[in-house]
């Protein structure tokens, strides 16, 4: 660590730097933040950093008070879609680039040349063939028609062949294989446990994805209960039009739920340490 | 990898198109058998029916209407406004064969939809309830003499004017266009901030309303072709007006319900707005402050004028029947309860639905008497003038089958205008000319006269 | 595929790599000639890798063969529209629709002119990011790190009000600040709105490239700085000498996405729409494949258009790559 005693010139600067930084990326979520607390009046006839008349009780109350507690459903469901889709995501991804990594066989090259011109069709396209194929078999307008289409993340499998390649050296399979263990072993106990930062990575950036994913939820439901979150704000931000209401409840509403993503990120930063504690065992 | 996408593109054709004729086909699987008076169901096995739309909280409107009709049940999905992707999603629907049986469409957008094949014909259903709305607003469901929806409500158009500062500034709420330019002239004198209104370049249903007040009218039907008159001598005089007022400095040119415009509202920059009915709630909520203040005026009139005249923002909304429901006998009694029961027209009233389609309001209450909106507006019934205003529409205006287009294109067009790229008449006929080339790449029929 | 490997092998991890006492560099033969290996390698490959492809052929490949077929129809009414339409094979009339539409190619024009104001951009922002925070003298990291992570949790819809807000002029502390000091502030102009567009972008994204590029850094064996520190070097000269070329691999796989992200971009212009006059609705590809799609219900034509967009973003991407990977080793 750095001297304790007295900061260096070279920290100062490297922490005003950091600072500025920092502003920067949550002036914007300081707004939010403030804004949650007004009415609508006031969110648009008051200074921007600043709440003369704060409320923000009233407004959290109807919030999720509103349509039967509408709300809390969608945060709900929100965490079920990510949440799970995201598990599989990584397990997936882990499987498909680990075995990339570690195995050389045939079309292998090809395979991953596909997966990553995957990520090169917009995806706001993709919709609505999606919706048409998912019809065919009766699956639009379900859970699933929202958690299938995300459990693939073509950029996780990239991130995990990578980590695979560069962290697992080959001679730890080779001495696990001497040991007798199996490949399945192999992978459950030792790769996922080598591969884990890159893995708490993966699951990180595919949940905040299907977080914010809005167009597949968009086309494939129509029942309000089960939206995820990001389509119930902007289905009450369209409102607005109608009934300036909505501004409170969708500014409020946007602020609980970036609250519970930024809570849910600083809770897998403690595994993400853990993971990369792991990752240096192999030393 | 190239033939494995060529064998995957070929099952999936196929299979595409194993379900697309599964789809059309499903739709005249059943006879129309029952008649118009099995509408009314059979309460031990009710039908179900499905709904959506976007108007916030109509749910109550849906729950009367299912506590008086035991035989039906409808069940009410709240979607995405149809411009966002609600149209999207429906017209999906209607392919893939699980579309709902009635569903919110506007005015503007039924003619894209029966040219997508998406709407149920229920003429035997609906023609003996006709006489019950008003007449420009049965019209929009009415295509070749068949019936494919059924009105909800419009928007008509009057302008919405801080009264309180006119008095101050010594005008009156202009009769006319000329007047509307000399108080937008006044008011720049006398206050350094304010404007009498703003040109909303982002907002294609109002430039479209200008228009249409203006008299000739943009698209019509001449045999089995489409004639469009965009740029006619009406419109341009609507156009050549705006571009004086913009070149004069008389307006703002902020677009309108964007933060911006809604804090102009609040601190009176923007002392009046020519709105649609709904228009009232957008005030009340952004700037309460200003309560008593406002006052609605009718539309400015065009010298030389025949007779009043106004218009409808973006037309209105209708509940369509979709096609490939099962129960367009069922469907069509709900939509027509729904915007023509007195006790569901208030409770859709208070809801912001916007201005009712039935031409006998005497009976919904919240129309003679309206406590949360009267004192606003200076204890002035407002819905006198937009009652006025609603038969003031014309007869003849017809949306095409490429509104999404016309919108896109036309504020695009404004757009450019405002930014000094050429000027807002040139806008009309640019925006005359990519409609006629929409209309021909649909595979219809068009005669293309500027008028 | 890695260059983080072909570099890699030269410190700490190479040197395991060699087996005890066996044929050095050829470990992988080795394991596959023992018995139990040679039993079933290729069950357990498949058990590991047919997961994620069924996933993926189903759910990518499968959409994506769908528009490609709708790309090469056109539904045609006729007379007044009144019958319903009929389905025609149209071949590559749709294509070619689209290439002669003055606005669509001149939304990819837009979109080449943006991604040479954001790439660098982006590239230079989450470089120096993630170099900040891995140095030795940075505290707080794990309060930096989600701080600058945060805008990319932050949802386009919350995103467009935000950016509504601070980009208006009657409503942003923002403006209010810049015009107090006398600085330029119309954010919304025809002049500066790709720049604007660039700052909500950079907001969102450049701390997920910093992720991305700290596990890079993180994967770097401490013992190259040990000795880089034995030797004298500040933390400058170890931040250009050795961390940036031993992450080579993902500033190279950031460009790319960025790359991409901005040749398909969507969500900020999208919502910056309703508040200039400076965005029409074809102002970017995607932007007006999107308004085929949901606002003319026109799918054949998006479909051909995402087509282009699709192809346009494999040929820059992987010209780049091939540019990148002929000056030095292969980035994947």
């Amino acid at each position: 660590m750095v001297d304790r005693r007295r900061l260096s010139p070279a920290t100062v600067v490297v922490l005003a730097l950091l600072t500025a930084a920092a502003v920067y990326f949550l002036l914007p979520v300081a707004w939010v933040l403030i804004a949650a607390t007004k009415s609508s009046a006031d969110l648009f006839g008051t200074f921007g950093l600043w709440s003369p008349d704060p409320q923000l009780g009233a407004n959290l109350g109807r919030l999720f008070g509103a349509e039967d507690g509408l709300f809390g459903r969608w945060i709900l469901n929100s965490f079920l879609y990510a949440g799970v889709s995201a598990l599989i995501a990584t397990l997936l991804s882990a499987g498909a680039g680990y075995a990339m990594a570690k195995y050389p066989f045939r079309g292998r090259e090809l395979l991953f040349n596909l997966v990553l011109a995957g990520v090169l069709v917009p995806a706001t396209v993709l919709a609505l063939p999606t919706y048409l194929i998912f019809s065919e078999v009766g699956l639009t307008g379900t859970f699933w028609s929202v958690l299938l289409p995300s459990i693939v993340s073509p950029f996780g499998v990239y991130l995990a062949r990578i980590q695979a390649h560069a962290a697992i050296p080959d001679a730890l399979l080779e001495a696990a294989r001497l040991d007798g263990a199996g490949e399945y072993r192999i992978f459950f106990r030792i790769a996922v446990r080598v591969m884990s930062p890159a893995l708490v990575t993966i699951f990180l950036f595919q949940f905040i994805g299907v977080w914010n994913n809005y167009f597949l939820p968009l086309v494939m439901l129509s029942d309000q209960r089960l939206y995820p979150v990001t389509l119930g704000l902007a289905q009450w931000n369209s409102q607005t039009f109608r009934d300036p209401a909505f501004f409170e409840l969708t500014v409020t509403g946007a602020a609980v739920s970036a609250l519970l993503l930024v809570l849910t990120m600083a809770s897998l930063q403690r595994f993400w340490r853990a993971g990369l504690t792991a990752g240096s065992v192999k030393e | 990898m190239g033939s494995r996408i060529r064998t995957a593109a070929g099952a999936l054709a196929a299979a595409a198109a194993l379900g697309l004729a599964a789809a059309c086909g499903g739709g005249g699987g059943e006879e129309p058998a029952k008649s118009a008076a099995a509408a009314s169901g059979d309460p031990a096995n009710p039908v179900e029916l499905t709904f959506w739309s976007w108007v916030p909280n109509i749910q109550k409107a849906v729950d009367a209407f299912n506590a008086k009709h035991p035989g039906i049940k409808v069940k009410l999905e709240t979607i995405t406004p149809g411009p966002d992707g609600g149209y999207a999603k429906m017209l999906a629907g209607v392919k893939a064969g699980n579309a709902p049986d009635v569903a919110q469409v506007g005015y503007d957008s039924l003619p894209s939809f029966l040219v997508n094949g998406a709407l149920e014909d229920i003429t035997q259903y609906a023609e003996k309830d006709a006489a019950k709305f008003v007449d420009w607003q049965w019209q929009t469901g009415v295509f070749g003499g068949k019936v494919y929806s059924i009105p909800q409500a419009s928007g008509p158009m009057a302008f919405y004017y801080r009264k309180d500062l006119f008095d101050k500034w010594g005008i009156e709420a202009p009769k006319t266009w000329d007047d509307f330019a000399a108080a937008a002239k006044t008011i720049r004198e006398k206050d350094d901030s304010a404007y009498i209104s703003t040109f909303a370049a982002n907002q294609a249903p109002w430039m479209i309303a200008l228009a249409q007040q203006a008299g000739q009218q943009w698209f019509s039907t001449e045999g089995d072709a489409w004639k469009v008159t965009i740029d006619n001598p009406d419109t341009r005089r609507m156009a050549g007006f705006w571009q004086k007022m913009l070149d004069d400095k008389l307006v703002k040119t902020e677009a309108d319900m964007s933060n911006g415009w809604y804090k102009d509202l609040q601190t009176g920059d923007i002392a009046g707005w020519i709105g649609g009915s709904w228009g009232d709630a957008i005030i009340r909520g952004n700037a309460p402050k200003t309560s008593g203040k406002w006052a609605v005026a009718p539309m400015p009139q065009w010298p030389g004028a025949a007779k009043f005249a106004s218009a409808s923002w973006g037309g209105g909304s209708a509940s369509a029947v979709l096609k490939g429901t099962d129960h367009p006998a069922e469907a069509t009694a709900f939509a027509v309860w729904l915007t023509s029961d007195p006790e569901s027209v208030n409770i859709l009233l208070s809801a912001g639905y916007g201005w009712p389609s039935i031409k006998d309001t005497s009976r919904i209450p919240n129309l003679q008497q309206d406590d949360t909106v009267f004192p606003f507006y200076g204890g002035q019934n407002i819905w006198d003038v937009f009652k006025e205003a609603d038969a003031a529409v014309g007869l003849d205006w017809r949306w095409p089958p490429v509104s999404d287009a016309l919108y896109s294109t036309l504020t695009d067009n404004a757009k450019a205008a405002v930014e000094g790229d050429g000027t807002l008449a040139d806008a009309f006929a640019k925006t005359q000319t990519a409609m006629v080339e929409q209309l021909k790449a649909k595979g219809l029929n068009v005669v293309a006269t500027g008028g | 595929m890695a260059g983080t490997t072909g570099t890699r092998t030269t410190g700490a991890a190479g040197a395991r790599e060699t087996p005890p006492g066996g044929a050095s560099g050829r470990p992988r033969r080795a394991a596959h000639t023992r018995s139990r290996a040679r039993r079933g390698p290729r069950l357990h490959v498949a058990v590991f890798v047919a997961p994620f492809f069924v996933a993926f052929s189903l759910f990518f490949i499968a959409p994506i063969c769908y528009a490609l077929y709708e790309s090469f129809f056109t539904l045609q009414s006729s007379g007044l529209g009144l019958t319903e339409p009929t389905i025609e094979f149209s071949g590559l009339a749709n294509y070619a629709t689209a290439l002669s539409s003055p606005a669509f190619v001149g939304s990819l024009g837009r979109v080449l002119v943006f991604a040479a104001i954001e790439v660098p951009i982006m590239v230079v922002s989450a470089l120096a990011l993630a170099l900040l925070l891995d140095s030795a003298r940075a505290r707080w990291r794990a309060f930096f790190r989600v701080s600058f992570f945060l805008p990319y949790g932050v949802p386009g819809v919350v995103a467009s009000l935000l950016w509504g807000f601070l980009y208006v002029p009657q409503t942003s502390p923002l403006i209010d600040i810049l015009s107090a000091v006398g600085l330029p502030h119309d954010f919304l102009g025809p002049g500066t709105i790709l720049f604007s567009i660039a700052n909500i972008a950079t907001w969102q994204f450049a701390g997920y490239n910093m992720l991305v590029l700290i596990a890079g850094l993180q994967a770097i064996p401490q013992e190259l700085y040990e000795a880089a520190r034995v030797d004298g070097a500040s933390e400058l000269r170890i931040a250009w000498h050795v961390k940036i070329p031993m992450v080579r691999a993902p500033i190279i796989l950031i460009t790319v996405f960025t790359l991409i992200g901005t040749l398909q971009l969507f969500v900020e212009p999208l919502i910056l729409k309703p508040l200039t006059t400076a965005i029409n609705s074809d102002f970017t590809p995607n932007l007006a494949a999107y308004n085929q799609a949901f606002g003319q219900s026109n799918i054949n034509l998006a479909s051909a258009e995402a087509t282009i967009i699709a192809i346009i973003s494999f040929v820059v991407s992987f010209g780049f790559l091939r540019v990148v990977n002929r000056k030095g080793n292969r980035a994947w």
